[in-house]
């Protein structure tokens, strides 16, 4: 049998396949826009993060070993961190915020009910993720996610995202940005475990831990310790270095202009 | 607190100036099937001029529209997959149902109806071949086929404007989309630009001057077609003007964040500011037009003036809706800037699902007799030659 029809066989399989796995159960069950069923995954894990901004000192590591990890395109982060510089108004003084940003893999995720193939899911330990090659490109769940946490990859083409490393937790490592992280501020668990250190730590700061706009009822499952609650929205800022430019106005840093 | 953000990323946009073309498109098609519903289908005689113009109008964007909305994913091979994995719980899952049922209900609408006059242009040539082939026969198009289709394409079309509207206002993570007046002020800016569309073609098909010769100079002013366009239209602004308000107050009562989140736009952004005058002055002066034409009959020429500032009005809507508000930064500080690009994915893709219309607009006009259509009067230049290509001089 030659490539193509082989691969036809098996779109053709998908078909009947796809077709059989939307049981009528679930079509009467779900509204619009109401989250599926989880799939995938260990159901007694519930994996979260805790960052401890108090630890961070916003040297990029994360991002940095992130983009390495997982190939992200220049330009484009699964997780990177804010770094403000913030003056109090009154006395002039000078501080800095840095606010670790990436998918905070929601309980109530608005990026997984859009996808019109399913192809971004919630695995029962809580991941959500994106199976590159079912997804369309429809960028629907880009314009869905309130954290801007989603890209279409414009090497893929398809959504990308932070999975937690899921692929590096599978075989018992930590994520990337968890194990680069220079002061220890990044802390990823089983919330569902109590002696984890996240599950520990989650119990004791429980009344001082903060989640990214909570308004928007999203359930996030990254945990802020340190947190300034003017940060929790887009925060009042102006932006500084923007991109960057040569001196014939070219834009530079930037693997791939605007598409 | 007074605060810099050092390193501000920049978030593309994600949807390109293909949506803002999909969505003028759809609009315009399930609007200006609305338009052809009455004359169609109920068959109301005074209605039948303005069908005929809106059948063209309805099958030429049903037409394109998908196009543009395939050529907005960023894989559009696997397409399939929105039939291969249906997923009932997505508004965009829905419309990959409803869509192509609408597309397909409309042609077929267009199609019975077309083919009643396209018997008469059977023969030699390419032309009377095509007519050959295209009416399937020599029966007569039954009146409860007309209905059926007409009706399955209604519902199709309501159904698609319903999930156009909401597979936008149902994203929260943009505020500027979240709210539930979008998807009627979609509606009545389409049928704002639908009403345009079909005086602009009223005006340069030469249907409007060959009824005009027909009827005699002095009887021209009271024609009815030019009347009810511009009615629907003036209905339609005064739907879009009355939404806007609505929705402006409520937002104002602190029940919309929407009206929040564009008020912080607009303060933050000379740019937003002055979109927004544009967009509040070209809606008072199309209203303003529209009114004067209607109360001033010997001026009504230039309706069509007015027909392009009102598909202007629609498309500029849809542009400052889906891709202005991608500029605006959900997390981090500033406004991400959007240029236009030239290709494909910009300027090129903007003319060039414009160009597609036209095309099919001339392929339509060369081969279907739609001015015959619904009892019209016909094309007054058919060439009889075969091998000759009408003129609608």
């Amino acid at each position: 049998m030659d490539l193509a029809r082989r691969l036809f066989m098996t779109q053709a399989a998908r078909v009947t396949a796809g077709a059989a796995f939307v049981p009528l159960a679930q079509v009467a069950q779900a509204g619009i826009n109401d989250q599926p069923p989880r799939r995938g995954g260990d159901p007694t894990k519930r994996y979260a993060m805790l960052i401890d901004l108090r630890r961070c000192i916003g040297c990029q590591a994360c991002t940095v070993s992130c983009h390495i990890e997982n190939e992200a395109p220049l330009g484009k982060f699964r997780t990177i961190v804010s770094q403000y510089e913030v003056e109090n108004e009154e006395t002039g003084a000078l501080a800095q915020f840095m606010l670790p940003r990436l998918c905070n893999h929601c309980d109530n995720p608005p990026c997984v009910p859009v996808c019109p193939v399913q192809a971004t899911f919630q695995r029962e330990d809580g991941i959500v993720v994106v199976d590159a090659d079912r997804c369309v490109g429809c960028a629907y769940c880009v314009q869905a996610c309130p954290y801007d946490a989603r890209f279409v990859n414009p090497r893929t083409q398809v959504a990308d995202k932070c999975t937690f490393c899921a692929h590096r937790l599978e075989a018992g490592l930590l994520p990337a940005c968890v194990e680069s992280c220079v002061g220890g501020a990044r802390i990823i668990g089983d919330i569902n475990d109590p002696e984890s250190q996240i599950a520990r730590m989650i119990d004791e700061y429980h009344d001082e831990l903060m989640v990214l706009q909570p308004d928007k009822n999203t359930a996030p499952h990254i945990f802020y310790l340190g947190m300034d609650e003017r940060f929790v929205d887009r925060p009042e800022a102006r932006p500084g270095l923007w991109d960057v430019r040569d001196s014939d106005g070219a834009e530079l840093g930037y693997e791939y202009a605007e598409h | 607190m007074q605060s810099i953000e050092v390193i501000a990323p920049r978030y593309d946009i994600a949807w390109y100036p293909w949506a803002v073309q999909y969505f003028f498109l759809v609009a315009l098609s399930y609007t200006s099937l609305w338009l052809a519903f009455p004359g169609t289908v109920l068959g109301l005689e005074r209605w039948k001029p303005v069908a005929r113009l809106a059948l063209v109008a309805a099958v030429t964007t049903a037409i394109v529209a998908p196009v543009s909305l395939l050529a907005d994913l960023h894989q559009p091979l696997r397409f399939w997959h929105f039939y291969a994995y249906f997923t009932p719980w997505s508004w965009m899952s829905i419309g990959s149902v409803f869509l192509p049922l609408f597309v397909l209900l409309t042609v077929a609408l267009a199609w019975l109806v077309w083919r009643e006059p396209m018997k008469a242009w059977r023969g030699p040539g390419l032309v009377g071949g095509v007519a050959r082939i295209v009416t399937l026969g020599d029966w007569t198009s039954p009146r409860w086929s007309v209905v059926l289709t007409g009706l399955g394409a209604f519902a199709a079309s309501i159904v698609v404007a319903v999930y156009t509207g909401y597979e936008i206002a149902v994203i929260k993570g943009r505020p500027l989309w979240h709210t539930d007046f979008l998807p009627v002020m979609f509606v009545a800016t389409g049928l704002i630009g639908s009403t345009g569309l079909l005086l602009v073609l009223d005006r340069f098909t030469g249907t409007r001057a060959a009824e005009l010769r027909a009827m005699g100079r002095a009887a021209s002013r009271s024609r009815a077609t030019s009347r009810q366009l511009l009615m629907v239209l003036l209905i339609a602004c005064v739907l879009a003007g009355i939404t806007a308000a609505l929705w402006f107050a409520v937002g104002l009562g602190n029940r919309d964040p929407s009206v929040a989140a564009a008020l912080d736009s607009v303060q933050d952004n000379p740019d937003w500011r002055a979109m927004t005058f544009r967009a509040i002055a070209t809606g008072g002066l199309l209203f303003l037009g529209v009114l004067v034409l209607l109360l001033r009959p010997q001026i009504r020429g230039l309706a069509w003036v007015f027909g392009l500032l009102a598909l202007h009005t629609a498309w500029m809507f849809r542009w400052a809706v889906l891709m202005n508000v991608q500029t605006v930064q959900r997390q981090t500080a500033g406004f991400s800037e959007y240029h236009l690009a030239m290709g494909s994915g910009g300027l090129l893709g903007i003319v060039g699902s414009f160009g597609l219309w036209l095309a099919v607009l001339m392929l339509i006009d060369i081969f279907v007799p739609w001015r015959a259509a619904l009892g019209g009067a016909g094309e007054p230049a058919v060439s009889p030659d075969p091998k000759g290509v009408p003129s609608h001089g």
